[in-house]
């Protein structure tokens, strides 16, 4: 009985059978095919140099994202040395991946907030209650006096993915203990205030100011404005005046003697230390200068 | 230009080689001061001649509409001869975009005009200086809009004036019949409503037509022209006169004595404020331009442009009415912004997507279009400041167009 109903099965069932292999054959062939005339090649190094990147999608590279970047990197080492989060640690690890050499580069590059104006040192002509934002700010002409200065609205903090940004009594003051130098901050800022410069040290002399305003009027605007003295150029040939406004060629800078005059004989205390562990500047408050009307 | 240079009213101060540009004439006589920083209501801090005026040689400048009158005859002056008289002189579209008039009047082969539109509503509520030139300059704007037209090669031109003028359209209307060959001139009065003089809501007023989204007037054979910019081409063609003096609406409720004035471009505003009475004390806010799309200025020592129509002083109870009043609070989505838009936008989806960050969309939900006309902000029950947003969105994403910044 039992092998009878087992035929009869097998009498019933076997055309459905037959079409599900004819079917199945059908599909395997078409996979196999697709498979070999559409394959996609994957560099592996690709995915290696992807895992040794921080993956934190910053952009400082100029590409969409970390995973971008392994592609692009992988294709040209030339572009090796992009990634500012990673440095020359990351750098080192995609040229043993990639088996190429790096070339020695110079010191690690940080923004520096060319400003030095806190809430008490500036002027304000009028009250701002527009949309609380450095670049709706900016749209407004006089909206604090200098027109040239932080306004400290943070438009950087906010693109800061390492909070190393912070606005502290009315300016982008930079944590350089959290700093990878992405850049981000540099791009934000509507008055490009901040510039990438390359550390040679530890930290390093600038002139915090970007006010090209004749002296008079930069001292009515701001007490710790650059007044273009040019003090600062006749102890150290490192500074230059342009414009009503001090300039420090930074790939000459070298910690000096002079460097230090020039510092501590500029009268409006502009020329400050910027970096990891830097002295206090002093306070401008000891030496007030605006002030009169 | 350099310092202790003697300048005639009159003389180029200023000029550069650009198409699309226009030189800049010293409005009086006298010695250059310095060449420094200086306010202006756009750039913020740019270069500016200061020119100290010379008490020996204060001949002043007077409007010269007494040269006109109902016998102007435009066939004595050639095309080309327009065309750079009104290079020469200066001119931009003194509506408020101040854009340069040679340009727009310029034949180009490549977009024939056909129809040419004098915009002869004011821009925006308090601002009367359009009113008041053409009650008073009638016959001067109707030389420049025939000089115009030659220029332009249109065949047609409509003087479009809102509703609530009806003794300037009444005063256009008999000058045009008083004069010979203004066939092809009409007057259509158009509803009074804001933004009525923007060009492209005008030529939609006129002639139910479309500037196509991102396009320009002339696209559509179309050349529009400002009241005041006729009267200075008129000026300028006939005179040689450049442009060195505009008439500026002072008013607001701060102001002592409200009115019209005929002031040299480069003048402080604080001295045309105490010209006119000077401020109450209940003033809080000065705005070069009207009270919807004009600047505010902190700094009073700024000039007026060849393009600043008004100053607008308002009070303390007006801008605590319009802004403390009421707090920014959450969008209810009650679509009033899109019911006033005079571009069909959404406003609330753009500033979003410009409050997040996400500049892609707002240019989805095409950001560059908006006129920045403020009617949103304006209707808007939440007090959200949405054309603040989409003009601060504009601005990134002009600033990420740069590669590198300056």
């Amino acid at each position: 009985m039992v092998l009878a109903n087992i035929v009869q099965l097998w009498q019933d069932a076997w055309p459905a059978g037959l079409t599900m292999l004819a079917l199945g054959t059908g599909f395997a062939v078409v996979l196999l095919i697709a498979s070999i005339k559409l394959k996609v090649t994957v560099d592996p190094k690709i995915e290696q140099v992807h895992q040794a990147l921080p993956g934190v999608d910053c952009g400082a590279c100029g590409f969409a994202g970390c995973a971008a970047y392994a592609k692009a990197v992988s294709a040209d080492p030339e572009l090796l040395g992009k990634c500012a989060p990673g440095g020359a640690e990351t750098a080192g690890k995609i040229a043993q991946i990639l088996n190429i050499q790096i070339s020695s580069s110079g010191g690690l590059v940080r923004p520096i907030v060319h400003c030095r104006a806190h809430t008490d040192d500036k002027q304000f002509y009028a009250e701002y209650d527009g949309i609380m934002t450095c670049t709706a700010a900016n749209a407004q002409p006089n909206v604090q006096a200098c027109n040239f200065g932080c306004l400290g609205y943070g438009d950087c903090i906010r693109v800061c993915k390492f909070d190393a940004l912070h606005i502290i009594d009315g300016l982008a003051t930079v944590d350089y203990e959290k700093c990878t130098g992405c850049g981000a901050c540099a791009k934000a800022c509507p008055r490009n205030l901040i510039e990438m410069v390359g550390f040679a040290q530890e930290n390093m002399m600038t002139v915090a100011c970007r006010n090209r305003e004749n002296p008079k009027t930069t001292r009515q605007m701001c007490r710790v404005g650059c007044i273009g003295c040019k003090m600062c150029e006749k102890q150290s040939d490192i500074f230059k005046i342009e414009d009503n406004l001090a300039r420090l060629d930074y790939e000459r800078y070298q910690p000096s003697e002079q460097a230090e005059t020039a510092m501590s004989k500029c009268p409006t205390g502009v020329i400050v230390y910027r970096g990891k562990s830097a002295p206090t500047p002093r306070k401008s408050a000891q030496k007030p200068v605006a002030a009169k009307e | 230009m350099a310092k202790k240079d003697n300048v005639r009213a009159g003389q180029v101060v200023g000029d550069v080689d650009a198409f699309v540009s226009a030189p800049v004439h010293s409005p009086v006589s006298g010695t250059v001061k310095d060449i420094a920083l200086r306010s202006h209501p756009v750039l913020g801090r740019t270069m500016a001649v200061i020119i100290d005026t010379d008490p020996a040689d204060a001949t002043e400048k007077s409007p010269c509409a007494g040269q006109f009158g109902a016998d102007f005859d435009h066939s004595a002056y050639s095309v080309e001869q327009i065309c750079e008289a009104v290079r020469q002189a200066g001119i931009v579209g003194m509506g408020g975009a101040g854009f340069p008039t040679r340009v727009k009047i310029e034949p180009n082969p490549r977009l024939p005009k056909r129809t040419l539109i004098i915009n002869g509503c004011e821009c925006e509520p308090f601002i009367t200086c359009d009113y008041r030139i053409m009650l008073e300059w009638t016959y001067q704007i109707i030389a420049g809009v025939k000089l115009a037209c030659k220029a332009s090669g249109c065949s047609r031109v409509v003087i479009g004036i809102e509703d609530n003028k009806p003794a300037a359209i009444e005063t256009m209307c008999k000058a045009l019949e008083a004069c010979r060959g203004c066939e092809h001139i009409e007057v259509a009065p158009v509803q009074t409503k804001y933004p009525q003089g923007g060009e492209r809501q005008l030529i939609n007023s006129l002639l139910k037509r479309t500037v196509p989204t991102g396009g320009i007037p002339p696209m559509i054979g179309i050349c529009v022209l400002n009241v005041a910019t006729c009267a200075a081409i008129a000026e300028a063609v006939v005179t040689g006169a450049p442009l060195t003096h505009r008439v500026v609406t002072v008013t607001g409720e701060a102001i002592s004595k409200p009115g019209n004035y005929y002031v040299p471009v480069g003048m402080q505003v604080a001295d045309l404020i105490d010209h006119a009475g000077g401020l109450t004390e209940t003033a809080a806010k000065v705005i070069l331009g009207g009270p919807m799309m004009g600047l505010a200025i902190a700094d009073l020592s700024t000039p007026i442009t060849k393009t600043s129509g008004a100053v607008t002083v308002l009070t303390k109870e007006a801008i605590y009415k319009a802004k403390y009043e009421k707090r920014q609070t959450p969008c209810i989505r009650c679509g009033r912004c899109l019911d006033v838009c005079p571009e069909n936008l959404n406003p609330t989806k753009i500033a979003h997507a410009v409050k997040n960050n996400l500049l892609d969309v707002a240019a989805d939900y095409y950001m560059s279009a908006c006129i920045e006309c403020g009617c949103c902000s304006y209707v808007c029950p939440a007090n959200i400041e949405l054309t603040g947003y989409i003009k601060t969105g504009k601005l990134l994403v002009a600033r990420a167009k740069q590669k590198v910044p300056e």
